[in-house]
């Protein structure tokens, strides 16, 4: 009955094959315990849920029945009873409740203990929150990902998080677990995935603007799959596809303040950028204004992209409202991906 | 189905033929510069209704929006400035001054047999200084609005290029309204009782009203403190919030939910004071645990100041903290508990009359009740960690400030409309709106407790196609309460123009406020009155003439 709750962590979809679903599921319905988190927060959720539902049946159950029968027919009826107090009965009420709220209380507070301190052989991931992406950095591996990240089955993960600007929170609801991020500070967090699949991150603490577009993938893979580093997966032996691994990158960073066909953004358009002459881009003359506030004519080329990209406010578009927005710095990018965009850019190239 | 109204009973008097405070003196300066309570009660009550009926006009553009997952109405940013004035008008202009403002300056001098509030100068203060921190606020949306969500959350609302500035000084001045308020009630109901109320023959609104007055008080300069500190930051970068100057972002929660916390309870108390008195009325009976209920709200007073962490359980402050808070926060839930059951013990055996004030009281403890208990499923810590910043909290908070206070302030309002105009409204309306506010409440909130344990994050103005369902019937919940809530406004609007007139003590209560001429005369009472009965003893009321007994 009370299945239809937290039950059902939101998942985008199951790697395994559609017959395997079912198996998720036992013969009540309920869906198997995703993360090791689950038998601390379902399992106390239920018992308070279920405690809840207890006192709200007895309180609508005598409101019911005392407005069926005590029910005022004449003006002038009087009440039945004119007790005022029956002190047993209140102490009965005041102690019982008391007694179930403190069991509440040490189930929340031992499971919040056991919450918060990491096996020492988790796997140290970092993720760093920004308005308004995620990026993630993995052990062992000097390639980030950007809103998508994997982890591997079976194996309790770490998180370090981080947050450059203001506050954000790492939400993955499908592992129960939730921590703020806040600038200045580190915060961390782990879980233990148990099941492959794929779910949601949410950011949970509101950060302005697109707050509700910042959003991440997890991954949750096998030994073998996690072997392969999915995350740093680019391709860019070709310039088409370093240009359409540019425009994933897009997707996923940039696509919130820049438009790719004209209209104005937060930040500027990236049409026509650069102008195609017959095999050559040339990049057009723009004006910038410098952090001292002078102004200056430069030619966009690699090497002011790549500049923007990693100190984007030490040459800002002189044009309205560009020169008042400030962009946060993807100063970790690396050249390739870097290269990436640059590529995809072109390809916005006015002839 | 109607009540037998007794040949005998004795209608309020013709107007014109006796003063009241309403006709006692005409033209724009006799209201605005009036002294008297229930004036500048009546103007509180029009303020803040306007307020509570914009508030809901920004709700209904959030939930339309939300229609469809990626948004279908505004940008991203403008939707973020519509929740957040749905939030700052409701809490800061609406619920805190609400019932205190109106109705408490209505009834609390008529309950206690005084014939003013001890300090009527500073009471049209508090209601000027309420006026003037909500053109702050109508102004700071004219100044480009403000988007950082009705918590002001640090280090987002230094940096956001909006008028948080001057909202945060609308807020500085409610603040001051709220205080002037509080310290007024105080003193009245220490200094100004009538001969025979002792503290224990008080009614429980008064109870209520006073230990609110105290959290007023004690918490809101704290609150006023700290959005001064904010418009300094934003002003001058001291670096108190801003961790780019060295600053500190868990130091603003903290500051904020210090005085937040207890806000929850400056908007419940007097709700729960209205619910009380309209128990016993409309039941007929003694309150049952009168002591208990009494004591209960300065239980909650006290306690409510030491649970603001609970707030914060993901904010990474440390173990013992989360510790504390999670104990006293189940601790406060305890006296909150003893009054739902005694209200409902009071209704038991009762004589029942399903009049509308008690339609909408029955409300109020059916909402209340799941109000407050997924309020203790979220402070369980664990359960919290996932339920923090979801739409179950969201609405949760609703449960308790929409559907509880909200309700309670209605139920108040239809309880004492014909004291305050001695006119009714049309009761089957009266009914059947409170019946669809009721259904139209459970409609849109009940949907977001089950996306908000799903992982729904609130203050999205775009969601994944998951939850699509659950936003789609709460938007449409949310259309029927609007509607139940215009029907409202629309019937007591009505009976100001064309209301039967109201009886001398429309539901046979015994507390003064009914022993006052309906509607009362500029300083309440004929005679001066005197208490010889302990509170709630009906059977002093004379259910033949429904007059209690002139001494």
């Amino acid at each position: 009955m009370i299945s239809h709750l937290i039950q059902d962590p939101p998942k985008i979809n199951y790697i395994e094959s559609p017959a395997k679903i079912d198996a998720l599921s036992d013969h009540w319905g309920q869906l198997v315990p995703l993360a090791s988190t689950f038998d601390h927060v379902d399992g106390l959720f239920y018992f308070t849920y279920i405690v809840c539902i207890f006192f709200f049946v007895l309180i609508a159950g005598v409101l019911a029945y005392s407005v069926a029968k005590y029910r005022r027919k004449t003006w002038d009826q009087p009440a039945v009873s004119n007790v005022t107090h029956n002190t047993p009965l209140e102490v009965i009420w005041t102690i019982i409740p008391l007694i179930i709220v403190m069991v509440m209380f040490a189930w929340g507070w031992k499971g919040s203990l056991d919450m918060t301190v990491a096996p020492a052989d988790a796997v140290q991931y970092k993720a760093v929150a920004k308005q308004w992406s995620w990026t993630f950095y993995y052990p062992n591996s000097k390639v980030q990902s950007f809103n998508e990240f994997w982890v591997e089955i079976d194996k309790p993960a770490a998180f370090t998080l981080q947050s450059t600007d203001v506050l954000h929170a790492f939400f993955l609801p499908a592992m129960r677990v939730k921590r703020d991020i806040v600038p200045g500070r580190q915060g961390t967090l782990w879980f233990h995935p148990t099941t492959k699949g794929e779910y949601h991150l949410f950011c949970a603490e509101y950060c302005g603007g697109d707050h509700s577009k910042m959003y991440a993938k997890l991954h949750v893979v096998s030994a073998e799959d996690y072997a392969k580093k999915p995350w740093d997966v680019l391709k860019d032996s070709t310039p088409q596809e370093a240009a359409a691994s540019g425009e994933n990158l897009y997707k996923q960073l940039c696509i919130s303040c820049h438009s790719v066909n004209g209209t104005a953004g937060t930040g500027p358009t990236w049409k026509g950028l650069f102008s195609k002459q017959g095999d050559n881009y040339l990049g057009r003359q723009r004006e910038v204004v410098t952090p001292d506030g002078g102004t200056q004519t430069i030619t966009v080329d690699e090497a002011y992209i790549t500049e923007s990209i990693r100190k984007p406010n030490e040459k800002k578009v002189a044009e309205l409202p560009y020169r008042n927005n400030n962009m946060s710095a993807f100063a970790d990018l690396d050249d390739r991906r870097v290269n990436c965009l640059i590529a995809y850019m072109k390809t916005l190239a006015d002839n | 189905m109607t009540t037998h109204v007794p040949a005998l009973d004795i209608h309020t008097s013709e107007h014109g033929s006796k003063p009241n405070y309403l006709n006692v003196t005409k033209g724009f300066k006799s209201w605005a510069l009036t002294l008297d309570h229930k004036r500048i009660g009546l103007m509180y009550l029009i303020g803040v209704t306007a307020a509570f009926l914009a508030g809901g006009v920004f709700a209904l553009l959030v939930r339309l929006h939300l229609w469809e997952p990626h948004g279908a109405l505004f940008t991203n940013a403008t939707y973020n400035q519509i929740f957040t004035l749905h939030g700052v008008f409701m809490v800061f202009i609406f619920v805190i001054p609400a019932i205190p403002g109106s109705l408490g300056n209505i009834v609390l001098p008529l309950m206690l047999g005084a014939k003013d509030v001890a300090l009527p100068r500073l009471n049209l203060l508090s209601f000027y200084l309420w006026l003037t921190g909500t053109c702050f606020a109508l102004y700071a949306i004219l100044a480009g609005g403000f988007d950082t969500g009705w918590t002001f959350y640090a280090p987002y609302s230094l940096y956001t290029n909006q008028a948080v500035v001057s909202i945060g000084l609308g807020i500085f001045i409610l603040g001051f309204s709220s205080i002037f308020t509080g310290l007024n009630f105080i003193v009245t109901t220490h200094k100004m009782r009538a001969p025979g109320l002792t503290w224990f023959r008080m009614p429980l609104f008064v109870w209520a009203i006073y230990a609110t007055a105290i959290l007023q008080v004690l918490a809101t300069p704290v609150l006023g403190i700290t959005v001064l500190l904010v418009a300094l930051e934003r002003i001058y970068n001291i670096g108190i919030f801003d961790p780019r100057l060295g600053g500190d972002p868990v130091l603003f929660e903290h500051f904020f939910w210090f005085y937040s916390h207890p806000a929850v309870y400056i908007m419940v108390l007097p709700a729960f004071g209205i619910v009380s008195e309209l128990v016993t009325v409309h039941s007929r009976k003694p309150l049952f645990g009168y002591k208990l209920i009494a004591f209960s709200s300065l239980a909650i007073a006290v306690i409510s100041f030491l649970v603001w962490g609970h707030h914060m359980f993901t904010s990474g402050q440390s173990t013992y903290a989360m510790f504390a808070f999670s104990f006293l926060t189940f601790f406060v839930a305890i006296p909150t508990a003893i009054k739902e059951f005694s209200w409902v013990a009071t209704i038991w055996k009762g004589s029942i009359a399903m009049n509308a004030p008690m339609l909408y009281t029955l409300s109020f403890l059916i909402i209340f009740a799941i109000g407050g208990l997924t309020g203790v499923i979220l402070g369980a810590l664990n359960v919290d960690i996932h339920l923090h910043d979801t739409y179950f909290v969201v609405a949760h908070f609703h449960y308790v400030m929409m559907g509880s206070i909200a309700l309670a302030f209605f139920a108040g309002l239809h309880h004492w409309w014909p004291k305050m105009f001695g006119l009714m409204y049309n009761e089957g309306l009266a009914k059947l709106a409170c019946g669809i506010i009721f259904v139209g409440f459970n409609a849109t909130f009940i949907p977001q407790f089950i996306m908000g344990s799903r992982g729904m994050p609130r203050r999205y103005a775009t969601y994944v196609e998951d939850f699509e369902m659950y936003h789609k019937a709460s938007t449409l919940g949310a259309i029927v309460l609007g509607s139940g809530v215009a029907l409202m406004v629309g019937y007591l609007v009505h009976s100001l123009l064309a209301g039967k007139k109201a009886m001398q003590n429309q539901w046979g209560g015994v507390t003064l406020d009914w022993l006052s001429p309906t509607p009362p005369p500029l300083e309440n009472f004929d005679t001066p009155p005197v208490v010889t009965h302990e509170v709630y003893d009906y059977s002093v009321l004379d259910l033949k003439t429904l007059q209690t007994p002139v001494r």
